[in-house]
């Protein structure tokens, strides 16, 4: 029975391959075992992509001798879905407003321990106590940005657009000159926000007959867009493939920051469309399921810190909730009104709202009527 | 002209089509800026700070570990089956292990994700990735084995089992030997499959465990370096390196890939 | 443990590890207090008949179960998941909405429901997403066939030594991973002003899905008896010829089976749209993939699966049922 192998006379060969393949596999399992068994304590962060500098969390990871570990996402409704579909086990999420509002109505969050966050004092009354988190029991505020409209200026000098108007991203008029060379942004709220700003309402108007129009106004303008983009718009507009993109302010500047160091033959520029638009203030927030609410306060506290907190304005380009930040930051960042919105702009920039289940499903219904038409 | 002239043309045509994209992806991997389009200069540079980011060695390290456990359980399962449909000819699971591998890679994706969270409740992690991998795994190894049997000659089996074997020994020194360049192809298969899942790990990763490819994923989305660069062209040169060795070794197991 | 050495006695197995294995298998399959005997001749020939055929049942019930269970637990199960799912409302923060009551207020969104089959069929714009991806898909497989062809065919016409590598140069840039591939084309297409575009989608689509036509391919070209090209020469036939008249027809399993592996995976496949397509490059992929990990919409997402897959299932019908008809010709 032994010889029964027709392979065993030209097999040595293959045998001794087997053997080192088994043999291999097994060294490989044991370092796979060894390197895994070394625990390190680490800080789970589900953050905006480009909303921490790496110099931020270099200093902190010295700072707590513990490895900060970051997801990314690019959309509030890309959070909440992950967090849907069963994410467990990030200690911080940074949600804007209206995503605290709703992760505190399915009972998502841990409060605060407040005893940690000697910080908060530092925060600037204005942004305490805000409508989706009454008495900061859940949320630290950490940035904002301004959803509005970056662009190539040198081209669009050339072409002669405005660059201070949401027709330029809506009406065709404009966008034939810019055809495939417009990205928006891939998210329900902030491109029919867009919209409906445009159009004069406000973005919590839940009447379905203005959605309507804002729908039929995004149907319009469609093909002329090159693309839905929530993140790779900021290299595109900084190589030179996209001339106007909607996005957010701290993004825009990223792409003004590497056109200028890659020395790219155009500028790019970013500015609040006049119409009014979207302000995003996000939000440190502990997630229930979150295995080290300790490391997670720890953090929560280091960024409080006037110098850390102004990183995410001197590096990122976000504005600053912050009162302790506020004499770090660069003058001619403190100074951009794209960034910093002075006063009176505030008063034309909404915060978004969360919707009812009905509301948010009629929309959502609606978008993915957008996505296909 | 030569004979072939025109199917040699046509055939280099589509081998530069296939190379020409993964040479730039290489070039530029030593591109010395950030923004990575246009050449700017030379520059190992990527290389040192890929080196130095501890989420893509995490994210290598998971990949390693969820296509060994994948493909060695799936190996089995899918040996059994592979015999199960050779010898007993049943109805149900020729269907049951075709379809995973014949359907569309997203509805795997998207009805684990749903079982896992409605009807088990657990924690998406490694677990989840691995039992998603051996499900669309099995297939491929029982078709490659089911094809190994199907070339023998049922006689030997016979013969064993007329003196006097019982069916685990007809197994462990009759058929094992026959099938085991099958069972070495099946499990590199599932293998290189598993460490290249893109579209099922999507699904059913949780926080924490992300693989190479998600990893790839959110870099060319989200932050894109010549990092990207740099990591595709050492997986290159490891998948190039890990073939060539099988070609030196085992020049069977390819062809019984192919 | 009883019955052991009287069995390995009898059995004369060819070593002793061997024969204790056997026979402890013998005892865990026959519990009963009589040692069993082993078919020597003594044993009467029903028995040995009897026990070996008990044997052969546990054997067949062994090794068939593990992957049969696993199966049904693991794809089988999830795939009714998915039917199920697509019947229930979308929960208040997404997923599904509970289950009971079963039927539900009015108002009230539990229970089943065909809402979401009505949101689907009461605009042919969803329809026209499938008919997109098939138009896309068979694009694919179209010039996949087309670049394939010659490549298959040299392989299968060069020197046996030559074919291996021939093919292993196929098939290495698929052993890089699939965003890689991706990825490169987002490089090069990007300074071409052809990013964003449908070619790009179909170009990606293409690159990532060659391999599979040339591989079925060769193998059909390989088997091609030489002989019969040959006769055809003799007979006075031209290569363009000879080509159509005999190498095609003979080639078109091939044809088909690698049509198989490309056209369906491209179906569902929504990273190269995401990342290379524009605003208009919406596959079913995609469209799926967005209900679940954006609108938190599971019953549409599920409900669209539903209809990829009966797709799928109506498609492969169609090509056994062509198969069939083409062997019932011959």
């Amino acid at each position: 029975m032994k010889n029964l192998s027709p392979q065993r006379t030209r097999g040595t060969q293959r045998k001794s391959f087997y053997s080192v393949f088994l043999r291999a596999l097994c060294v490989l399992c044991g370092s796979l075992l060894f390197s895994l068994s070394r625990a390190d304590d680490v800080l789970h962060l589900y953050i905006w992509n480009n909303y921490i500098s790496d110099q931020t969390a270099q200093r902190f990871e010295d700072y707590c001798r513990c490895r900060l570990k970051q997801d990314y996402y690019s959309d509030n409704e890309e959070m909440l879905a992950k967090l849907d579909a069963g994410a467990v086990g990030y200690d911080i999420l940074v949600p804007t407003g209206n995503a605290v509002e709703a992760l505190v109505r399915r009972n998502a969050l841990r409060p605060l321990d407040k005893a940690k966050l000697p910080g908060l004092k530092n925060i600037k009354p204005e942004y305490r106590n805000a409508w989706y988190n009454p008495g900061n029991r859940y949320s630290v505020p950490y940035a904002y940005t301004v959803t509005l409209i970056g662009y190539n200026k040198t081209k669009l000098k050339e072409l002669n657009l405005p660059t201070d108007t949401w027709a330029l991203i809506f009406e065709p008029k404009y966008l034939e000159k810019l055809k495939g060379r417009v990205t928006v942004l891939n998210s329900q709220r902030e491109l029919m926000g867009a919209a409906m700003i445009y159009l004069g309402y406000d973005i919590q108007d839940r009447d379905p007959a203005k959605w309507e129009q804002a729908k039929e106004l995004l149907i319009r303008a469609k093909p002329y867009w090159a693309t839905f983009s929530n993140s790779t718009y900021i290299k595109d507009l900084a190589i030179g493939n996209i001339w106007v993109a909607h996005g957010y302010s701290n993004d825009m500047y990223r792409a003004q920051q590497d056109a200028l160091a890659a020395r790219r033959p155009f500028a790019i520029g970013f500015a609040t469309p006049r119409e009014g638009a979207v302000l995003a203030v996000d939000n440190f927030v502990l997630h229930q399921a979150g295995p080290r609410p300790d490391l997670a306060q720890k953090f929560m506290e280091f960024m409080l810190d006037g110098q850390n907190a102004a990183d995410v304005s001197n590096l990122i380009g976000a504005g600053n909730p912050n009162a302790a930040a506020i004499p770090y930051i660069r003058s001619d960042i403190a100074g951009n009104p794209a960034i910093f919105p002075p006063p009176e702009e505030l008063k034309r920039l909404q915060m978004i709202r969360d919707f009812d289940a009905k509301s948010r499903r009629t929309l959502s219904r609606m978008w993915t009527e957008v996505k296909v038409k | 002209m030569p004979r072939h002239f025109w199917l040699w043309a046509a055939t280099l045509g589509v081998y530069a089509f296939l190379y020409v994209p993964l040479a730039v992806v290489v070039l530029f991997s030593f591109n010395d800026s950030a923004l990575n389009a246009a050449w700017v200069g030379f520059t190992t540079g990527w290389y040192v700070k890929l080196a130095r980011n501890q989420d893509m060695l995490g994210a290598a390290l998971n990949s390693l570990l969820i296509a060994l456990t994948a493909s060695t359980v799936a190996t089995v399962l899918g040996t059994m089956a592979g015999i199960a449909m050779h010898r007993y000819r049943p109805r149900l699971l020729p269907f049951m292990v075709i379809t995973p591998v014949a359907m569309p890679e997203i509805l795997l994706g998207v009805s684990l994700l749903l079982f896992f969270r409605q009807v088990l409740d657990m924690t998406l992690g490694l677990f989840s990735i691995v039992v998603a991998h051996i499900t669309f795994s099995i297939g491929f190894v029982a078709i490659i084995i089911r094809a190994r049997l199907a070339g023998m000659d049922e006689s030997i089996f016979e013969a064993a089992r007329d003196l006097g074997a019982t069916p685990w020994q007809t197994f462990r020194r009759v058929t094992l030997p026959l099938i085991l360049p099958g069972v070495v192809a099946g499990f590199l298969m599932s293998f290189t499959l598993s460490i290249d899942d893109f579209v099922i790990t999507f699904f059913v990763a949780g926080v924490g465990v992300t693989t190479l490819p998600l990893q790839i994923y959110s870099m060319i989305k989200v932050a894109v370096t010549p990092e990207v660069n740099a990591v595709s062209t050492l997986l290159m040169a490891l998948t190039l390196s890990m073939i060539l060795l099988a070609s030196r070794f085992a020049p069977d197991v390819l062809k019984g890939k192919a | 443990m009883r019955g052991c050495s009287s069995v390995s006695e009898a059995e004369k197995a060819p070593s002793p590890a061997l024969s204790r294995t056997l026979s402890r298998l013998r005892a865990r399959v026959f519990p009963s207090p009589t040692p069993v005997d082993s078919p020597a001749p003594l044993a009467g020939e029903g028995r040995g008949e009897r026990a070996r055929r008990r044997q052969q049942d546990l054997t067949k019930w062994a090794i068939t179960t593990p992957p049969f269970v696993f199966l049904t637990a693991f794809f089988l199960l999830p795939f009714l998941l998915v039917v199920a799912a697509s019947f229930r409302y979308p929960g208040e923060f997404g997923g599904l909405a509970p289950l009971l009551p079963l039927l539900g207020a009015p108002g009230k969104d539990v229970g089943l429901t065909l809402e979401t089959y009505r949101f689907f069929f009461g605009d042919l714009t969803y329809a026209e997403i499938f008919i997109r991806s098939f138009l896309v898909a068979g694009l694919t497989t179209l010039i996949c066939i087309l670049l394939a062809y010659p490549v298959a065919l040299l392989i299968a016409r060069s020197p046996k030594k030559r074919r291996d590598l021939m093919v292993l140069l196929v098939i290495l840039p698929f052993a890089s991973n699939l965003l890689i591939r991706v990825y490169a084309w987002i490089i090069i297409l990007g300074p071409l002003n052809l990013l964003y575009t449908p070619y790009a989608v179909v170009i990606g689509m293409v690159y990532v899905h060659l391999p599979f036509m040339v591989l079925p391919l060769y193998t059909n070209l390989e088997k091609h008896d030489p002989a019969l090209l040959e006769a055809a020469q003799d007979l006075g036939a031209n290569g363009w010829t000879r080509f159509w008249r005999i190498t095609f027809p003979l080639s078109l399993p091939g044809i088909f089976s690698g049509s198989a592996l490309v056209f369906i995976p491209v179906l569902g496949m929504f990273a190269i749209p995401e990342l290379l397509g524009g605003t208009g490059d919406i596959l079913v992929g995609n469209l799926i993939k967005e209900q679940f990990l954006d609108n938190r919409d599971w019953p549409l997402g599920s409900m669209l699966s539903i209809m990829l897959t009966l797709a799928v299932l109506a498609l492969a019908g169609l090509a056994a049922w062509a198969a069939r008809s083409r062997r019932g010709e011959a």
